[in-house]
């Protein structure tokens, strides 16, 4: 059992009521009329010390949230690219303890830090601990793939006590007492899954995200963000035209991959292909309404 | 002057104050002239939930400001509709910032029971209360006398007002009970890190009888401390900050009532006919959001084909005449001769064999059942993950059957391991995918299953074999399976006259086998349950497949239930190692987990070497040559019978159930027996069919 964090005179910590790092940043760009750019790597791929470079590179190319993955054994919602990332870092001695670093280099260099997670690695860690930790270093929100409200009971009382975001997504398959779940128990934003299965790039992306992203904001979320199969600029400006923000994984995560697509790619051409693409994406994102 | 001292001179001042304009006398007639009170202890026990007692509260000593509650009605009614069972107003003044006006618009707007929290010590502060509408009364026992404590008990009774008397420690327990008190209040918070103390709290109320209700009072915020007292048999809780400054107070309450409803409905007995989602703190739907809709309707569909005398009647026919049930079940005297030799116990041993099975094992009855299912939800497509390829097997044969499509898939290892049981599959029709991401075992292929059933869940239906993954599948596969102990124990009494096993005896990988020959059994304390993990090579090896065993598994959540976990410091899952491919994964079901943790199973495991052992022992005085899998229910068989002699037994029945039959484990077994000359064994190094070399 993790120990609830206390308040400096040794009182349990009350609900904190902080406004959402998220909900700021969709504020801003509504009121521009634009959607947000959210792309997602994994920590620690290729191998700790690059992936903070990686992680600062994006948001300075255009990046507004990113999604830190933390590399996981066993990612079931995760296509080959995903799944390949994440093993080279898990070899190269990725650790859950450093995740943090990562969320205070993404926040230095201006971006909303989230990370994304599998469950067993963040009830590992100790909840409470880890929200404390992950508070501390300036994180704003938290993506659970395998996490669902109905199950979250204990994250749902320590992001309260930290302040920190809920995003739970949501499946086009999703029947709508379902995205009224969701919906009730989010904070920050709701992702909604482009189409039925793992993540990855695709060729074109279909109609059904729209349909989804209006269904998930009538059943009450005020953030909907559309991710899973976005991988070009103009596939982003397309999703871009009507969700609050636009999620990108595997294309990302692709430019530090070799042509093997099962080794790292040389650190510094990586870095130069996840810059261009960071920026290509970004412009068709900003750009799509 | 302690703050509780300071707080009680405060209350009295200020009830003199008011005293001064309303009477004791006046307050008295008030009192007898109020509507009747409500009943608050038939609202504060319940046998499906914990009620929750959700607190108007601005401020407290400790905290300071919590929040301005403007309306304190409204608030009352929003925690009303979240499902509260009372709602607890302070009226103390100075630090708490309540007030009697509270209580009466409190009173005013909720139908459930109110509760007047305050520092009372004298009679003018009851009747008050009973003036004021308030059903429930807080008395304080540090803060009274043994005479004044009954006294004012005794005076609150009389008005039909229930009391909840506040402790702290197991004196002011027994002085609580020696007044009368019915409802008491419990403090187990652990000062040091503030977290609910469940050992604290069982020092605490462990001995209290189950007509004085335990309301759980301190350090209540959200669900984690609602399920915690709940384990610990807190019957309901009181919640103030954790509610009063929610952003959504309705939100907040529900949270917590459905927190207290889950673990009344994880506990429920009799335990074979639990029916999940939770078992104990297990179980569960660990997954993405994008198979709940799935799962849901594998729920509903399975919950009307339960119902329906014609789904059994189709499963029980097709069990009969395609299946071949029942199966036997065999004596065994000439092992039992080797148990004895061995152990000392004179046991008589029947082995029940589902090896005699249509496709050599257990497995059919869960690919049955579940296939009868798909044909229902109108699916046309399978998907089905295997270990040893029994599974896979069970599963392509039915889906041959029924004419649905099917894949399996299958890690490369396990493929190897088992290249003959592959052919088989492909041979049924079936497509066989060999996973080779992660590790390539059983664990990798689920993985690859889940993946391909996110993608396809509207024609595609995920046949899992085991009592493991996300509810439904732990409750609906046992309800396949537990046929194998209902046969058992009815062939015992009909075949041989006993009344009842002594020894029940299975391995335990997912824990099919064994749930479906123990459930029978689960609330008959006179069978002893023995289930045996895969040793590998030893739990100090950590080359294993060990769950249970101290140092080895730890709470975890995988492939969509919390279970016990082979799993790194980091949370990373872990790799797993048997001679048996079908019993080589990281977890285990949750139903096991849980008759773990209650004690109802005793677990323990065979090594590699006392499985095969045991899978020659078998095979050579009886003529049954078992599964690599089954061998370790053998193998166990002796350890089981060591522990009944070590309980005092003499003698004992012992059913160990046979899950399977060994044909496909020939070329491991021939390896590891030296029973091939060198020729014949580098042929199987061709298939790579050498089990127990395979890293």
């Amino acid at each position: 059992m993790t120990n609830t964090a206390t308040t400096p005179s040794g009182q349990p910590l009350g609900i904190s009521h902080k406004p959402s790092q998220t909900e700021a940043m969709f504020t801003k760009f509504k009121a521009q009329n634009k959607p947000a750019f959210i792309g997602y790597l994994p920590y620690g791929f290729p191998n700790p010390e690059v992936s903070l470079d990686a992680l600062k590179t994006m948001v300075e190319h255009g990046v507004d949230a990113v999604e830190i993955g933390l590399p996981y054994s066993d990612p079931v919602m995760d296509g080959p690219v995903i799944q390949a990332a994440s093993s080279i870092a898990l070899k190269n001695g990725e650790t859950i303890k450093r995740v943090f670093e990562a969320v205070e280099t993404v926040a230095n260099a201006g971006g909303v830090p989230l990370i994304m997670s599998y469950w067993n690695l963040i009830y590992h860690y100790g909840v409470e601990r880890f929200a404390t930790d992950f508070e501390n270093a300036g994180g704003a929100g938290l993506i659970t793939p395998d996490l669902i409200p109905d199950e979250a009971g204990e994250w749902i009382e320590a992001s309260d006590h930290h302040g920190l975001d809920r995003i739970f997504l949501v499946s086009p398959d999703s029947a709508d007492n379902r995205l009224q779940t969701v919906a009730r128990n989010a904070r920050g934003f709701v992702y909604a899954a482009a189409r039925m299965g793992v993540t990855g790039e695709r060729s074109t992306i279909d109609a059904s995200p729209e349909v989804l992203v209006e269904r998930t904001r009538k059943a009450g979320a005020k953030n909907v963000c559309v991710g899973i199969g976005v991988s070009t600029a103009e596939q982003g400006a397309q999703v871009g035209s009507y969700a609050d923000g636009v999620i990108v994984g595997s294309a990302l995560v692709h430019t530090l991959l070799a042509d093997d697509n099962k080794t790292a790619r040389d650190t510094a051409e990586g870095l130069k292909l996840l810059a261009a693409k960071s920026e290509e994406l970004a412009e068709g994102i900003h750009n799509a309404r | 002057m302690s703050v509780l001292d300071e707080l009680v001179a405060g209350a009295l001042e200020d009830q003199q104050t008011r005293e001064r304009t309303v009477s004791l006398e006046d307050v008295k007639k008030a009192a007898l002239a109020a509507p009747a009170p409500i009943d608050a202890m038939r609202w504060l026990k319940r046998a499906d939930g914990i009620p929750v007692i959700a607190e108007i509260k601005r401020a407290s000593p400790s905290k300071g400001h919590l929040s301005d509650i403007p309306d304190p009605a409204g608030l009352a009614q929003e925690y009303e509709k979240g499902g509260a069972s009372a709602i607890s107003v302070l009226t103390e003044g100075r630090r708490f910032l309540g007030s009697l006006d509270d209580l009466d618009k409190v009173r005013a707007a909720v139908h459930i029971p109110v509760l007047r929290k305050d520092f009372i010590v004298t009679d003018y502060q009851i009747y008050e209360a009973r003036a004021h509408g308030a059903d429930l009364v807080l008395l304080i026992v540090a803060a009274l006398d043994d005479a004044k404590l009954k006294h004012l008990l005794d005076l609150a009774h009389e008005l039909n007002m229930t009391v909840l008397v506040e402790t702290h420690t197991r004196e002011e327990i027994d002085r609580a009970r020696k007044a009368g008190a019915r409802v008491i209040g419990i403090n187990a918070r652990n000062l040091k890190n503030l977290r609910v103390d469940v050992n604290k709290y069982n020092e605490l109320a462990a001995d209290l009888p189950d007509d004085v209700i335990k309301v759980a009072e301190s350090g209540v915020f959200g669900a984690v401390e609602v399920e915690d007292y709940a384990r610990a048999g807190a019957d309901a809780v009181l919640v103030g900050e954790g509610v009063a400054t929610a952003d959504n107070h309705e939100l907040a309450v529900e949270r917590l009532v459905k927190a207290g409803a889950q673990v009344k409905a994880s506990e429920s007995t009799p335990l074979s006919e639990h029916q999940g989602p939770y078992w104990g703190q297990f179980g569960g739907r660990y997954v993405p959001e994008a198979l709940i809709t799935a799962l849901d309707e594998l729920e509903r569909v399975y919950n009307e084909a339960k119902a329906d005398p014609e789904f059994h009647k189709e499963f029980m026919t097709l069990q009969q005449r395609y299946v071949g049930r029942p199966s036997p079940l065999t004596e065994a005297p000439r092992f039992a001769k080797l148990i004895k030799d061995k152990t000392g116990l004179d046991a008589r041993i029947f082995l029940k064999r589902e090896d005699l099975n249509h496709t050599g094992a257990h497995k059919i009855n869960n690919a049955l059942g579940q296939a009868l299912l798909v044909k229902r939800m109108g699916k046309t497509r399978v998907i089905a993950e295997t270990g040893a390829g029994q599974h896979g097997v069970a599963t392509a044969t039915v889906c041959a059957m029924l004419g649905l499509k099917c894949r399996i898939y299958m890690g490369q290892i396990d493929a190897r391991r088992q290249a003959l049981n592959v052919a088989r599959m492909r041979m049924l029709g079936a497509e066989v995918v060999e996973v080779t991401l992660g590790d390539r075992i059983l664990k990798d292929a689920i993985n690859e299953a889940l993946r391909d059933w996110v993608t396809n869940v509207k024609d595609t239906h995920y046949l899992l074999g085991t009592v493991a993954g996300p509810h439904p599948f732990p409750a609906m596969v046992r309800d396949f399976q537990k046929i194998i102990g209902e046969e058992a124990k009815q062939q015992l009494q009909d075949w041989y006259g006993i009344d009842h096993p002594d020894a029940i005896c299975a391995c335990v990988g997912g824990g099919s086998n064994a749930i479906g020959v123990m459930n029978a059994f689960l609330d008959d304390d006179r069978v002893n349950l023995y289930g045996y993990e895969a040793g590998g090579n030893g739990p100090e090896s950590g080359k294993h497949a060990i769950r249970f065993a101290p140092g080895t598994g730890q709470l975890g959540m995988f492939q969509g239930a919390k279970s016990y976990l082979l799993e790194t410091d980091e949370g990373q899952t872990l790799d797993t190692y048997s001679i048996s491919a079908g019993l080589d994964y990281a977890s285990v079901g949750p139903e096991h987990a849980w008759l773990k943790d209650i004690g109802r199973v005793n677990y323990s495991w065979a090594t590699d070497e006392e499985a095969m052992n045991a899978f020659r022992d078998l095979s050579q005085t009886e003529g049954i040559i078992p599964a690599i899998e089954s061998s370790h229910a053998v193998a166990g068989a002796y350890k089981a019978a060591a522990d009944l002699k070590a309980k005092g037994y003499d003698k004992a029945v012992m059913i160990i159930n046979i899950s399977g039959r060994g044909d496909k484990d020939m070329a491991t077994a021939g390896k590891w027996f030296g029973y091939l000359t060198d020729d014949q064994a580098k042929a199987l190094e061709v298939t790579g069919a050498h089990g127990n070399t395979v890293a």
